[in-house]
């Protein structure tokens, strides 16, 4: 609106238009404005009429409503901690990570070897055997990641079907990084550039007897070389001795299993005999290898649609992660304990 | 909104479903935003308030002759892009009407369009589509099958309304078609069965569950259809604000309280009044604080600018609205 250009020499009294002539300039100039305050209401009142907030509140009842918002979300913003669009919440890992730090080195004393094969910067996908009914081994080795790589970036992990399921488990585990395994997942999150550690045995791997520990099952369908190749990471095979021992399956029942709603539940040492308590993991000697990545980029541009060569390379990654499991057995005096002369970890001392 | 010119855009808008929430606030920016658009409401009663400029026809599409109805109206005002918006926004325990609204009265308003040669056919569906379900990825992609809840009737009623588009495009593929499908809509005005539950003093949950959730800003969402109305935009799109949050968290920010009670008894408890008309939400409805069903927004960003309101702020604007917030 134009209320500076109204001068206020214009006559104060009396019918404006009687006394002035047309071509006065100032009352031209009022004229105008009122031509354009007119039109301005007109158009206002027209172009939004069920608008139920005048357009020009007076600036206290502004401040009001301002000072109104204000309190109503007052300490809001920063009550909440960032959660990523993942579900991992910082937060949530610091208040764990003293629980972590206690099972990686008094509980498990996780042993870690190979760490220098993890890529300095840039996502990978770290490929590991699955072993222990929780995903205690996925834990392990987000942890130990995140403390011997250069970059120190915590990798997530995936979790089984089954898992994600389950109440009070899932949300903790989304809290600390845990996403559902399938594709869609872990191209995301490597396209956003971070690490994932995956596990393609899956549940079969979780389901093994002690009697079959350590003997890895077959790889999925050949989806973790697919992704590697389609998001262009690097695979660093991950070898997990020890987490087979935490919850050692003695036996599979079955049918008390399938009155449960569930394929079977687990007999282990502790389990069904000590009650919940039967639930907490073992002591065992932990021993994790990583190993040097898988040659991918000498492969032809359309390999990830060569079904051959994808199940050649996965059986190659198995054969690769074997081979890590088996130094990392061997690096085992007992279940219990670490040979003092093994090869791959630290030097002693 | 400005940036879209009414020049190039339809000339008559008809909105069908003129009483819902979309309607109305589709009605009110096309008056204030698209002055050159003429609107064509059409609904089974006159709206409380109408402007003078819509004009109005009576249809009621649970009538067995509808589609004719509707077709001579169309036909009549020649329009030239259908808004179909006139689906319950709260599942009743009435489930034949509620199946005579939603998917008779979308063959009703596709056989319509049909016949009065429609260019553009905009039709508001929901991401309770794709289903609570623990086997979803974290982002579910528009091309993601739609396994809503088996026993949430309207999802499966919405669900027969998309699989029935979808033939019929394929019957008329020179219309444009475009299906938004909205996450749980939030802010100052709206109000449906899920922003009655979250505003509820104690608010009853699964317990041992927090599923990541989003939300999308009522302002948001009508800022979609206005794009998808203006604009020639055919496709399906995930109409959602980025950034979920986990149910526990959302209410943390509102200081509300909750009740976590195991979920096979939360389903007895919301069972039963269920049954007996009176249920408000319905069993179905708690599954989808019990597992992941967020969307994949991107799609709809790039086509409709990215939404104003993130999730948390999407809350907070409705918490701060409403006054719900608790000091404790």
């Amino acid at each position: 609106m134009s209320e500076g250009r109204v001068p206020h020499s214009a006559p104060e009294s009396g019918s404006v238009t009687v006394r002035a002539s047309v071509d006065d300039p100032d009352l031209r100039a009022v004229r105008e404005a009122l031509g354009d305050l007119r039109r301005e209401i007109r158009t206002r009142f027209r172009r939004e009429p069920e608008r139920v907030s005048p357009p020009a509140a007076p600036a206290w009842e502004r401040l009001l409503s301002e000072v109104r918002h204000r309190l109503a979300t007052l300490g809001m913003r920063e009550r909440s901690g960032a959660v990523d669009e993942f579900g991992m919440e910082e937060a949530a890992l610091q208040s764990w990570r003293p629980v972590l730090d206690f099972l990686y080195d008094r509980y498990w004393r996780v042993d870690v070897g190979g760490a220098s094969h993890l890529p300095e910067r840039g996502p990978c996908l770290l490929v590991a055997n699955r072993s222990g009914i929780l995903p205690y081994d996925a834990l392990m080795v987000a942890h130990a990641v995140e403390r011997e790589s250069a970059s120190g970036e915590r990798p997530r992990f995936t979790v089984a079907d089954w898992l994600v399921s389950l109440p009070f488990v899932q949300p903790r585990l989304a809290r600390l990084g845990g996403v559902r395994a399938c594709r869609e997942n872990v191209d995301r999150l490597l396209a956003a550039g971070r690490s994932v550690c995956v596990f393609p045995e899956g549940a079969k791997g979780a389901a093994k007897t002690y009697r079959d520990r350590y003997r890895l099952q077959r790889f999925g369908r050949g989806g973790v070389i697919r992704a590697a190749l389609e998001c262009g990471v690097p695979l660093v095979p991950v070898g997990v001795v020890g987490a087979e021992e935490t919850n050692p399956i003695l036996w599979k029942a079955t049918r008390p299993g399938r009155a449960l709603g569930v394929r079977f539940v687990p007999v282990t040492p502790t389990f069904p005999l000590l009650g919940p308590l039967g639930v907490v993991p073992l002591p065992s000697q932990w021993v994790l290898r990583f190993g040097a990545p898988l040659e991918l980029d000498a492969l032809p541009a359309d390999a990830a649609r060569d079904e051959l060569l994808l199940s050649r390379l996965t059986e190659q990654l198995r054969g690769r992660i074997h081979s890590l499991v088996q130094s990392g057995l061997r690096a085992r005096d007992t279940v219990w304990s670490l040979r003092a002369d093994r090869e791959g970890g630290p030097p002693p001392g | 909104m400005s940036s879209v010119s009414a020049g190039n855009g339809p000339g008559v808008v008809a909105l069908v479903g003129l009483r819902t929430f979309l309607g109305q606030g589709l009605c009110q920016r096309l008056l204030a935003h698209h002055r050159a658009v003429r609107v064509v409401g059409i609904d089974d009663r006159r709206p409380f308030r109408m402007d003078e400029r819509v004009r109005f026809h009576r249809v009621d599409l649970t009538s067995p002759t509808a589609d004719s109805e509707l077709t001579r109206v169309l036909e009549k005002e020649r329009v030239e892009v259908v808004v179909h918006v006139a689906f319950r926004t709260d599942p009743t325990p009435d489930l034949e009407l509620d199946h005579e609204v939603d998917t008779i009265g979308s063959l009703h308003v596709m056989n319509a369009c049909a016949a009065a040669k429609i260019r553009r056919l905009v039709v508001a569906s929901t991401t309770m589509l794709y289903g609570p379900r623990p086997d979803n990825p974290n982002f579910l992609s528009e091309s993601h099958p739609l396994r809503g809840h088996p026993d949430a009737h309207s999802v499966r009623d919405r669900i027969e309304v998309e699989r029935l588009l979808a033939d019929w495009w394929q019957r008329y593929p020179d219309v444009d078609v475009t299906v938004l499908r909205s996450c749980w809509a939030i802010g100052p005005t709206f109000s449906n069965q899920v922003v009655r539950y979250l505003s509820l003093p104690v608010v009853p949950l699964p317990m041992g569950y927090d599923p990541l959730l989003q939300l999308v800003h009522e302002e948001d969402l009508l800022n979609a259809f206005e794009r998808a109305l203006i604009a020639s935009l055919p496709g399906i799109f995930n109409v959602v604000a980025g950034d979920p949050l986990p149910l526990s968290m959302l209410f943390r920010l509102a200081g509300k309280r909750t009740l976590p009670l195991p979920s096979p008894l939360l389903h007895r408890l919301a069972y039963y009044p269920a049954q007996g008309q009176s249920g408000d939400p319905p069993a179905a409805f708690y599954d989808y604080l019990r597992y992941l069903w967020v969307a994949d927004g991107r799609r709809g960003w790039d086509a409709f600018g990215e939404p104003a309101y993130n999730t948390k702020e999407a809350w907070i604007s409705f918490v701060s609205s409403r006054r719900m917030r608790r000091y404790r």
